[in-house]
C-alpha cells in the first residue's frame, strides 16, 4: 500500500456533501470506472454478471454497473475498487480496457421532492427531455459547456460523471441549479 | 382618481405604493404600472422620440408605443420598459424618459417647432457640412435629443439562467383559443407547455364583458387554470414571452421569473427557455390598429380595445377627471363595444364617431355616422375633438378618445422563417401564410378567426389537428356557451388632411412622412421603412405597420397585398442581453479545468494563467522576488543545474489499443510508428489533411497492441476527435479502440541533471539507470510503496528528464513527496513560463510554431514525413508551393544581448525596405534566457538554414521597434543532445 494520501477531485480528503434545500449533492470518489471496448468480432461479454446495456441505457447488479458509451463500448462501474481495469481484464481477457477511475469526478444529486424535482433540475442543466430519461437511462451530453455522462439511477437520483479536472466547475454548476430550482419549487408551493 | 368603484380583476383590499417621477401613488395587486397611473389620473407619461410631443398610454399590452419608462433605481434601473406590461409591486419606482427638464416642461419640446426640418430622412439630408462636425457635434446632439431611456452604467446585480423544455405541444398565448387548445391536449395526455406573456391567463377574455356559460369569462378562466394546474403533463408558464421560432421546432422564450418582485431573492431575474416542441399552436390573438387623423397623438387618445381593457380588467378610465366625457372613433362595429362597456361602467360617453355612412347603432348613445375626427386640442392631455360630418365640422369637449381601426392577427411568429402573411379582404388584415415555421398552427384571432366562440372552437380543433400529426389522439372537449360579437368594418385607413397625423407614435412618423418618402422615390416597403424609420422603434411598429402599408398603397395606387409587408424577425418583443447570455458572470463565467496539483500550487502561492480552459501555474514566486522574471529565471536555472518539477497533465493523452493499433498510428502520424519497440517512446508529428503540420507529441508503446499518444494541450480534444473520425469513418476495418486518459493521470515532468537521483528515491524497485532505462524508454512501475505509475524518459527542456504519471488523485501527494525527497537536491517547482523558456532555449516547437501555417520542412522536420508509407497529409505536403517553402526554423539572438525581441516581429534583411515584398519571415517565440544571459527568439526565416551568422532585422513596426539579430541554430542549449542521453 502506498503511503501517499489521495485527494478527491474537489481537492479534499473526504467526499463533499451539500444539502441544498430539498436536494442533496454528493461527491462519490469511491466510484471506480474502467472503459471496456470490444475488439473486432469479439462477442459481447458479461463481466461481473452484468448484461451489458444498449444505447442510452445503464444497468446495475450488486456492486457493479455498466453504461453504454459507444458502439461495442461501455463504462464499467464498481464500488471502492482501486484498480478496476485489472479486475475487468481478468474477467474479459481479450478486450481493450482502460482504467478511468481517476479520469472522472462522479456527483450524485438526490431529492426529497421526488422525480419531478429531478426533472426540473434536468431542464436547467441539459437539453434532454426528462420524461424520456427515466431510471436506467444514461447518455453523454453537455452541461454548462462541460461534457458529462448523465445517468438516472432512480427517478429521484441523478448521477453526473464529468471530467475530473472540471470537478470544481461542475460542482458549482450543479449546486447553483439545485439552489435555484429549490427556490423555484418554494415559490411555486408558497401562495 | 379615475378608478371605477366596482369591477376589475384587482385586489382592492391591498394597497401597493409606487412612485412616478418622484410622486407617490397607490395601486392594487393585479394592476400594471399603466393601469395604476391611469387610476391616479396620470395621462401624460412620456415624450415622443423626435418631436418630444407629450404622450400618454396608448395600448394595454406589449404593443405599447408610448408609455416607455425607466423602471427601478440604482443598478437595477432598466430603461425602455413598457408601463403597460410592468406588473405593479410595492415600492416600484418609475420615471418617464426622453425629456430635458420636467416631463411637463420638456425643453426639447422646441423640436416640435422645427418639425418641417425634421421630416423623413432628415438626417440623410441635413447636418452635411462641415463634415468634421458630424461625429463630434451633430450625431451626439441628435442622439441626446432623440434618446430613449438611460442606463445606470452599473453592473446588473441579478442572475439569469437558461433551460430546455421538450413537449408535444407548445401553446403560445392563453386566451380563449390557447386555453381551449391546452386543455384539449392536456386531457389527451400530451406533454403541453402553455406560455402566456401576461401575468394572468385569459387574454382578451379578461378585457371584454363576454360571458361564458352565462357567467363572467374570468370564472371560466379560473376553472381552466385550476384544471390545467392539476394536470402533471401541462406546464403553465405565465410571464413568458415566446419571442422567436427557430429551426427544427425550437422556440425561444423568456420567462420573467422575478420582474414582478422588488428583488429576485434566491431566484433568477429571468430565464431563457429553448422549447423543443413537436407541434406548436399560435394563439397570440390580435393587435388593434388605429386610424391616423390630425393631431391624433395627444395623451388621452388610445386604442378603443385598450380603453375597454382598462375599464373591464382594471376598473379605470383614461380620463384625468372622472366627469369628463369619452368619445370613440371607429371604422367598424368593434368601436361601439367600447362605448357600450364604458356606459355599463357609468362612464360619461359623448358618442361614437363611425366612418361608415350606414353605421349601425348598438345602444343608447349619440352616433356620428359617416363622420371623422379632423382635429384635437389639449396641451398635456386631450380636451376637445373636432368632428366632421359631411361638410360640417364642430368641436366637442372630451377627456379621452378611443380609436378602433380594426384588428391585425398577431402573425409575427408565423412569419418567421420567411413566412409571408397573406392579405384577406374579408377581415381586412394579413393572415398567417402557408410558408411559416413547420409545425406551427395559428388559431383563433391570430388566424383571423376572432370572436370568443370561434376562438374556442378553433383552439380546440387546432390542438386535435396538431396532436393528430404526431400520432396522438385527442378528443373534443365540451366548450362553454359563447357568442361571436358583430365585427363588420370598412376599409378606412386614415383621415386625409393637412395637419400631421401620426402613424408610428414611438418613432414620430406621420402620414406626411410616408407621402414624402413616396415622393422621394422610396417605392419598396422595405425602403419606406428605413427612410422614415417606421416600425423601427422598440415596439417594432406593432400598432402602426399595417396602417402605414395602407397609406402607402393609397399613395402608389397599389393594393395592400401588392405593397406587401416588411420582414418579420425575432425577437417578438425586446429580450435583454443578460438573459440571452443566461449564465454566470465573474469567476464562473466559463468553467475552468484545474490540474491535479492545482491546490498544491495554489498553497505555494503560484501565479496562475489561463491556458484555454486550464488554469496552469505560471511561476512560483519566492520571498524577495519582486518581478516575474526573478522567479522564472531562478526556476530555469534550477532545472538546468539541478532538478525541477512541473505539472504537465494538460497535455492530451489518448489510449490506443487493438490488433491494428500500430498500423492505425502509421496512418495518422507522418513518421513511422508501427515499428516502435515495446517499452519505448518516439516523437511523432501529425499533419493536417492539407499537408500542414497539425500537432506533435510523443507516442509510447506499452504493449504490442497498446500505445499512448500524447498531444499538445491546445489540440488535445481536436486530435482525439480526429482520431475517432479516422477510426470510425475512414478505416472502420482496422481493429483499434481509443479513449482519452488526459484527466486520469497526474503527469509530472521531473527535469534536470539530478532528476534521476530524485526519481530513484520514489521508485519502488525498478532499475532506472541509464543502461536499464535509456533516453526514450517508458514503463509501468510502482512508486512510494506500491502506487501504480508510468515513467517516460522524455525531455522538453533538453536536460536529462522524465515524466512520471500517477492516478490523478495522487498528484498532490506526489508533488509533496518529490519536494520532500528532493530538498537536498534543490528541487524546484517550475511553471509554464520557465517551461517556455526551457523549450525555446532547446529549440523545441510549440503552439507558436505549430500555428497551422507551417509545414514539416519549415520546422526542420521534413524528413520525418515518411516516404515508405502513406499517412494523413503526406501527399498534400509534397505539393508544389508547400514543399517549395524555403522558410526554416532558426534561432535569433540580438546583437545586443539585453535588447528584447518581440514575438510577432517580422524579419528583414538589414536595411531593406520593410514591406510585404521584402518580408523574410517572422519571430514565433521570444524570451530572456538566463542560461545565455541574453534575449533569444525562434522564428521562421527564408532560407534560414543557410544563413547562420547573418545579422538581420526583427522589426515590430506597430511599436516602432527594430532589433538587429544574429541568425543562429535553434538549439541554443546542448545542440548535440548529450544531456538527454546521459
Amino acid at each position: 500500500m502506498t503511503d501517499l494520501i489521495p485527494l478527491t477531485a474537489l481537492g479534499c480528503t473526504a467526499a463533499r456533501h451539500e444539502k441544498i434545500g430539498a436536494f442533496h449533492l454528493t461527491e462519490r470518489p469511491n466510484l471506480a470506472l474502467a472503459s471496456l471496448s470490444l475488439r473486432k468480432g469479439q462477442a459481447v461479454p458479461s463481466p461481473f454478471g452484468l448484461v451489458l446495456p444498449g444505447p442510452g441505457q445503464a444497468v446495475w447488479s450488486g456492486d457493479h454497473g455498466a453504461f453504454w458509451t459507444g458502439r461495442d463500448q461501455w463504462m464499467i462501474e464498481a464500488n471502492g475498487q482501486t484498480d478496476l481495469a485489472a479486475l475487468l481484464k481478468a474477467a474479459v481477457p481479450n478486450a481493450s480496457i482502460t482504467e478511468q477511475t481517476d479520469g472522472f469526478a462522479a456527483f450524485e444529486l438526490t431529492t426529497e421532492q421526488g422525480a419531478d424535482a429531478i426533472d426540473e433540475v434536468m431542464r436547467k442543466l441539459v437539453n434532454l427531455d426528462p420524461h424520456a430519461f427515466e431510471a436506467g437511462s444514461a447518455t453523454r451530453t453537455t452541461l454548462d459547456h462541460i461534457s458529462v455522462f448523465l445517468i438516472r439511477r432512480a427517478p429521484d437520483k441523478l448521477s453526473v460523471i464529468g471530467m475530473r479536472t472540471y470537478a470544481a466547475a461542475l460542482w458549482h454548476a450543479l449546486a447553483q441549479v439545485a439552489r435555484r430550482t429549490d427556490a423555484d419549487i418554494d415559490a411555486r408551493l408558497s401562495p | 382618481m379615475t378608478r371605477l368603484s366596482t369591477g376589475g380583476l384587482i385586489d382592492r383590499e391591498t394597497q401597493l405604493r409606487f412612485s412616478f417621477n418622484g410622486r407617490s401613488y397607490t395601486g392594487h395587486p393585479g394592476d400594471t404600472l399603466a393601469s395604476a397611473l391611469l387610476a391616479n389620473g396620470v395621462q401624460l407619461v412620456g415624450r415622443s422620440f423626435k418631436y418630444h410631443r407629450p404622450r400618454g398610454v396608448f395600448a394595454a399590452g406589449s404593443e405599447e408605443p408610448n408609455a416607455m419608462v425607466e423602471l427601478r433605481s440604482g443598478a437595477r434601473q432598466e430603461p425602455n420598459t413598457r408601463a403597460t406590461v410592468a406588473e405593479l409591486f410595492d415600492g416600484l419606482v418609475a420615471r418617464s424618459q426622453n425629456h430635458v427638464g420636467s416631463l411637463e416642461r420638456d425643453l426639447l419640446a422646441i423640436n416640435d417647432l422645427f418639425a418641417p426640418f425634421l421630416a423623413a430622412g432628415f438626417y440623410y439630408k441635413t447636418f452635411m457640412w462641415p463634415k468634421a462636425f458630424w461625429e463630434k457635434l451633430y450625431e451626439p446632439a441628435i442622439r441626446r435629443a432623440a434618446g430613449l431611456g438611460t442606463l445606470s452604467m452599473r453592473p446588473d446585480p441579478d442572475s439569469y439562467d437558461k433551460g430546455f423544455l421538450h413537449c408535444d405541444l407548445l401553446v403560445i398565448g392563453a386566451g380563449a383559443a390557447g386555453l381551449a387548445a391546452a386543455l384539449t391536449a392536456g386531457r389527451a395526455g400530451a406533454q403541453v407547455v402553455l406560455a402566456e406573456e401576461d401575468f394572468q391567463l385569459g387574454g382578451r377574455l379578461l378585457s371584454e364583458r363576454d360571458s361564458l356559460d352565462g357567467a363572467e369569462a374570468s370564472l371560466w378562466v379560473t376553472k381552466m387554470r385550476e384544471e390545467l394546474q392539476s394536470l402533471a403533463n401541462v406546464r403553465l408558464m405565465p410571464r413568458t414571452t415566446v419571442f422567436g421560432a427557430y429551426d427544427h421546432g425550437i422556440y425561444g422564450a423568456v420567462e420573467r421569473v422575478a420582474d414582478h418582485l422588488p428583488t429576485p431573492g434566491d431566484r433568477v431575474r429571468q430565464s431563457l427557455w429553448r422549447i423543443r416542441a413537436k407541434r406548436a399552436i399560435l394563439a397570440a390573438g390580435a393587435i388593434e390598429r388605429h386610424i391616423p387623423f390630425a393631431e391624433n397623438d395627444r395623451p388621452g387618445i388610445m386604442l378603443a380595445g385598450a380603453m375597454r381593457a382598462y375599464a373591464n380588467r382594471w376598473a379605470v378610465t383614461p380620463l384625468k377627471n372622472a366627469t369628463d366625457r369619452v368619445a370613440v372613433f371607429t371604422n367598424g362595429d368593434d368601436g361601439h363595444r367600447t362605448a357600450l362597456d364604458l356606459m355599463a361602467h357609468g362612464v360619461p360617453v359623448l358618442g361614437v364617431i363611425d366612418t361608415r355612412a350606414d353605421a349601425p347603432r348598438f345602444g343608447d348613445y349619440r352616433l356620428f355616422a359617416g363622420a371623422t375626427i379632423t382635429g384635437t386640442k389639449g396641451r398635456h392631455g386631450l380636451t376637445a375633438i373636432q368632428i366632421t360630418q359631411g361638410s360640417k365640422a364642430a368641436w366637442y369637449s372630451v377627456g379621452a378618445l378611443g380609436v378602433a381601426g380594426g384588428w391585425n392577427p398577431n402573425v409575427h411568429l408565423a412569419s418567421h422563417h420567411r413566412g409571408r402573411p397573406v392579405w384577406d379582404e374579408g377581415v381586412l388584415a394579413f393572415l398567417p401564410g402557408p410558408n411559416g415555421p413547420h409545425g406551427l398552427i395559428p388559431v383563433g384571432a391570430a388566424a383571423g378567426k376572432g370572436g370568443v366562440a370561434n376562438a374556442l372552437a378553433d383552439g380546440m380543433q387546432g390542438a386535435i389537428t396538431a396532436l393528430g400529426q404526431i400520432g396522438l389522439a385527442a378528443k373534443p372537449i365540451p366548450l362553454p356557451q359563447a357568442e361571436n360579437t358583430p365585427a363588420t368594418q370598412e376599409a378606412f385607413w386614415h383621415v386625409p388632411g393637412r395637419r400631421r397625423a401620426w402613424v408610428d407614435f414611438q418613432n414620430d412618423v406621420t402620414v406626411k412622412d410616408i407621402a414624402l418618402a413616396h415622393k422621394e422615390n422610396m417605392r419598396s416597403v422595405e425602403h419606406l421603412k428605413r427612410w422614415t424609420t417606421l416600425g423601427m422603434a422598440t415596439d417594432q411598429g406593432k400598432t402602426s405597420n399595417i396602417s402605414a402599408l395602407a397609406v402607402m398603397a393609397e399613395l402608389t395606387g397599389k393594393t395592400i397585398p401588392q405593397t406587401g409587408t416588411t420582414m418579420f424577425r425575432p425577437p417578438y418583443t425586446g429580450v435583454s442581453l443578460a438573459v440571452l447570455g443566461g449564465g454566470d458572470t465573474g469567476p464562473h463565467f466559463r468553467p475552468k479545468r484545474l490540474t491535479p496539483t492545482h491546490y498544491w500550487a495554489s498553497a505555494r502561492g503560484a501565479s496562475f494563467i489561463e491556458v484555454g480552459p486550464w488554469m496552469r501555474a505560471q511561476f512560483f514566486p519566492q520571498p524577495g522576488e519582486t518581478h516575474w522574471r526573478h522567479s522564472v529565471d531562478r526556476e530555469v536555472l534550477a532545472v538546468r543545474a539541478g532538478v525541477g518539477i512541473c505539472d504537465v497533465t494538460t497535455l492530451g493523452k489518448i489510449d490506443v489499443q487493438g490488433a491494428d493499433a500500430g498500423e492505425f498510428l502509421n496512418r495518422v502520424y507522418a513518421n513511422m510508428m508501427g515499428t516502435l519497440k515495446v517499452g519505448m517512446v518516439r516523437y511523432g508529428l501529425m499533419l493536417r489533411e492539407d499537408g500542414h503540420a497539425y500537432d506533435d507529441g510523443t507516442c509510447a508503446r506499452l504493449a504490442e497492441d497498446h500505445f499512448i499518444v500524447t498531444t499538445t494541450t491546445a489540440n488535445a480534444a481536436g486530435v482525439y476527435r480526429q482520431l475517432e473520425f479516422f477510426r470510425q469513418c475512414v478505416w472502420p476495418d482496422l481493429d483499434v479502440q481509443l479513449i482519452s486518459t488526459t484527466d486520469a493521470w497526474a503527469q509530472i515532468a521531473v527535469a534536470g541533471p539530478k532528476s534521476r537521483m530524485l526519481l530513484q528515491r520514489v521508485v519502488d524497485d525498478a532499475d532506472i539507470s541509464n543502461a536499464a532505462f535509456p533516453f526514450m524508454a517508458c514503463r509501468a512501475l510502482t512508486i512510494c510503496g506500491g502506487l501504480r505509475a508510468r515513467l517516460f524518459r522524455i525531455s522538453f527542456s533538453g536536460e536529462l528528464a522524465y515524466e512520471l504519471a500517477v492516478p490523478a488523485r495522487y498528484g498532490h501527494a506526489l508533488m509533496e513527496r518529490l519536494m520532500e525527497q528532493g530538498a537536498d537536491l534543490g528541487v524546484t517547482p517550475y511553471g509554464t513560463e520557465a517551461l517556455g523558456v526551457l523549450r525555446i532555449e532547446k529549440g523545441h516547437a510549440a503552439g507558436a510554431e505549430l500555428n497551422g501555417q507551417t509545414t514539416a520542412q519549415m520546422l526542420g522536420l521534413g524528413r520525418m514525413v515518411s516516404a515508405k508509407k502513406d499517412s494523413v497529409g503526406a501527399i498534400m505536403s509534397r505539393r508544389e508551393g508547400l514543399a517549395g517553402d524555403k522558410r526554416r526554423l532558426v534561432g535569433l539572438k540580438p546583437v545586443t544581448a539585453q535588447t528584447p525581441v518581440a514575438a510577432g516581429s517580422h524579419l528583414f534583411t538589414r536595411r531593406a525596405v520593410q514591406d510585404m515584398a521584402n518580408d523574410q519571415g517572422w519571430v514565433t517565440s521570444a524570451c530572456y534566457s538566463p542560461h545565455l544571459e541574453s534575449y533569444i527568439a525562434l522564428g521562421f526565416l527564408e532560407d534560414g538554414e543557410n544563413r547562420l551568422g547573418e545579422v538581420i532585422t526583427a522589426a515590430n513596426p506597430l511599436e516602432g521597434q527594430e532589433v538587429a539579430v544574429e541568425v543562429v541554430s535553434a538549439h541554443f542549449v546542448d545542440p548535440d543532445g548529450g544531456r538527454l542521453r546521459d
